[in-house]
């Protein structure tokens, strides 16, 4: 490559850059990038507050329970053989309630917890009715909790309408703007100005997505003691899959920002090829194996390091969703990826050679 | 390397809307102006020689540059369009140094260059202002120092003088001259016909799409036959001239000029005239001046195009 090519593309990023992180057409795209770390932040809280919840009821137990202790609970067992097994229960709810022909019905609610799961044992008349056993921090379940909004929402929402806003616009939104031509009057090839704009966009969206995701692997991991957190990051993959998913989310960017830079040159209603796109990413998983090669989706789900397994009694229909029957190795779907990116790449800088100044001056 | 500025059967349409049709130039260098009512193809014209539209047929070259080259064309040419659209948030320097940067050019460079345009166009005192605050003269001014500040030899301005003052109007009228002295290609749009008058090398009339004419204003008037020539004649005793030259039958028509110290006729064969004023002033009149009355745009341009939407 030319040296003054690369310096053009640098020029354009310079000027893409601005704009593009200062729009404020583009402000919601900082909203949907957040919504995935409120989300994670959430759940850090309320399990947080549960964890300690737990912690503090075990305390307060005349024993440390284990989880087959819990387990050992059974239905028609009397509130004696309860708490011979279980021992003074912490939390203890009594009530009496007064029924027809002058009956009275004794409930009563015991609390126990492990420190991790809490077992909810209510008895009706002094016997065993029902019991809950709520189970408590999970991190391989966390894990795959991670893994679904990571690729249900963050990939195939969050990311797909964050380059659609950014990219989309990378050339559409001058000509709404009418200032395509300031570019076109300069001394550049066109294909020079669409890797400009389109690395532009890529650092744009990469800036703020990767930015997201880190936020979001920090909330989801910072309401651990330091010894769970470290074992899940170094002894667990949690460090790879970190990285994985910051990984992920680049390639997204790179293949959605592929296509939607070029949505953008061919389509005057951002809503006709929007929906195009949706659909198609979304019936991908039903589409015959050649076309399911033309997608942005079919390789990013094969580079998730974790795989989401189908809950039973789940329709076939959404379960082909959530699985991957046919997933292509690593470096076959990162070589996929940029295979489909580069062609909508250069089918960008084809339409960018046919692009005419069609607005007035008026 | 051709030296001009070819179109060669150049049409253009909007789906069914006709923007310029079989249009045939060859442009020399020097100050040439395209005249024409809104809407009679200028704009179309040089977003064609620029390549900002793509003729719908026929061939577009500029100095053998191809307009679909921008990474050559542009290296020799210079547009100052009319869209009145920048760029967000820049300010007039940042604006130029961009545009020189988008060049290729390293930073001191389009530093330098930037601010040398900025300052042609004497615009250095709001050059670290916005755009986005300029009034129309100004954001007039800094698309004209974007299109001179790579030093293009091909300078094309849709309307450069819209918007701008006298005193500014002048000074650009004075930069087009000095651009075109050093050998430049300057097309400049307008239809405020005395400027054009004054600054063009030849003009280039437009209507409906059509180059109804070309060339340098004299010939393009002498080749227009159905109107005879108008001729003023600065005398001391113009009522006996205008007896004199009734009697030769060499003009059509006289009139004495309201200050009794000329008159103005209409003859069909201008040369012909001269060679026989020169019997007829013989008898002791006192010629002051002969001068063409009606060979400037403005007259050529009633001619063959009409006088609606002339501002003179």
């Amino acid at each position: 490559m030319k040296r003054i090519w690369w310096e053009q593309i640098k020029a354009v990023m310079r000027l893409e850059m601005k704009k593009t992180f200062f729009a404020t057409r583009g402000l919601w795209i900082y909203f949907v990038a957040l919504v995935p770390v409120v989300i994670f932040i959430a759940y850090a809280i309320a399990n947080s507050t549960q964890i300690h919840r737990s912690e503090n009821l075990a305390r307060r137990q005349d024993r440390w329970l284990t989880y087959q202790d819990l387990q050992a609970v059974r239905n028609g067992m009397s509130k004696e053989q309860v708490i011979a097994l279980l021992g003074k229960p912490p939390v203890n709810f009594h009530w009496s309630q007064h029924g027809g022909g002058g009956r009275t019905t004794v409930h009563d609610e015991l609390h126990y917890s492990d420190g991790v799961d809490d077992i909810y044992v209510s008895l009706v008349d002094g016997t065993v009715r029902n019991i809950h056993i709520s189970d408590g921090y999970d991190m391989g379940r966390d894990s795959v909790m991670f893994a679904g909004v990571f690729q249900f929402f963050f990939l195939r929402l969050a990311v797909f309408f964050g380059c659609l806003g950014i990219f989309m616009n990378l050339f559409r939104g001058e000509v709404l703007d009418r200032s395509l031509h300031f570019y076109f009057l300069a001394p550049i090839r066109r294909e020079i100005l669409v890797a400009g704009k389109f690395l532009a966009g890529l650092v744009a969206t990469s800036v703020i997505f990767v930015t997201s995701e880190l936020l979001q692997n920090v909330a989801f991991l910072w309401h651990l003691s330091p010894g769970a957190r470290n074992l899940y990051l170094y002894h667990n993959h949690g460090l790879a899959h970190a990285a994985s998913y910051l990984a992920i989310t680049v390639l997204a960017c790179v293949g959605y920002g592929a296509f939607f830079l070029v949505a953008g040159m061919l389509f005057r209603n951002p809503i006709i090829p929007t929906l195009a796109i949706l659909i198609w990413e979304g019936i991908n998983p039903f589409l015959p194996a050649v076309l399911k090669q033309i997608s942005v989706i079919y390789y990013l789900k094969a580079l998730c390091p974790v795989n989401i397994p189908t809950p039973p009694g789940m329709p076939p229909l959404f379960a082909m969703l959530i699985s991957n029957p046919d997933p292509v190795s690593a470096p076959l779907a990162l070589v996929g990826l940029l295979i489909v990116a580069l062609l909508a790449l250069y089918l960008s800088s084809l339409q960018v050679r046919r692009m005419e100044i069609n607005y007035t001056t008026e | 390397m051709n030296d001009r500025i070819i179109l060669e059967d150049v049409s253009k349409f909007y789906g069914e809307i006709l923007g310029v049709n079989r249009v045939n130039l060859s442009i020399p260098p020097g100050i040439t102006s395209l005249v024409g009512p809104n809407g009679s193809g200028k704009t179309t014209l040089m977003n064609l020689m620029t390549g900002l539209i793509r003729p719908t047929q026929g061939r577009v070259e500029v100095l053998g540059y191809k307009t679909n080259d921008p990474e050559h064309l542009f290296k020799v040419v210079g547009y100052s369009t009319q869209f009145d659209a920048f760029p967000k948030g820049l300010t007039g320097f940042q604006f130029i140094y961009s545009y020189l940067r988008l060049s290729g050019m390293d930073s001191d460079t389009a530093r330098q260059l930037g601010r040398q345009a900025i300052e042609r166009v004497n615009l250095a005192d709001a050059a670290g202002r916005v755009i986005a605050g300029y009034s129309k003269g100004m954001r007039q001014r800094i698309r004209l120092a974007q299109a001179l500040a790579h030093n293009p030899q091909v300078l094309i301005l849709d309307e450069p003088l819209n918007g701008l003052d006298p005193l500014a109007r002048a000074e650009m009228i004075a930069l087009f001259r000095s651009a075109a002295a050093e050998g430049c290609y300057v097309i400049i749009s307008s239809h405020i016909l005395h400027e054009v008058d004054v600054i063009s090398d030849q003009v280039i009339l437009m209507s409906n799409g059509y180059v109804v004419a070309e060339g340098a204003i004299q010939s393009v008037r002498n080749e227009i036959s159905e109107h005879p020539t108008q001729i003023l004649i600065r005398c001391n005793r113009p009522r006996e001239l205008a007896a004199k030259v009734l009697a030769s039958e060499q003009a059509s028509e006289i009139s004495i000029h309201k200050d009794e110290c000329g008159l103005l006729l209409k003859t069909r064969n201008a040369d012909d005239f001269y060679l026989a004023l020169n019997k007829i002033a013989l008898n002791g009149i006192e010629i002051e001046s002969v001068t063409p009355a009606d060979d400037d745009v403005l007259s050529v341009y009633e001619y063959l195009i009409g006088s609606d939407e002339v501002v003179r």
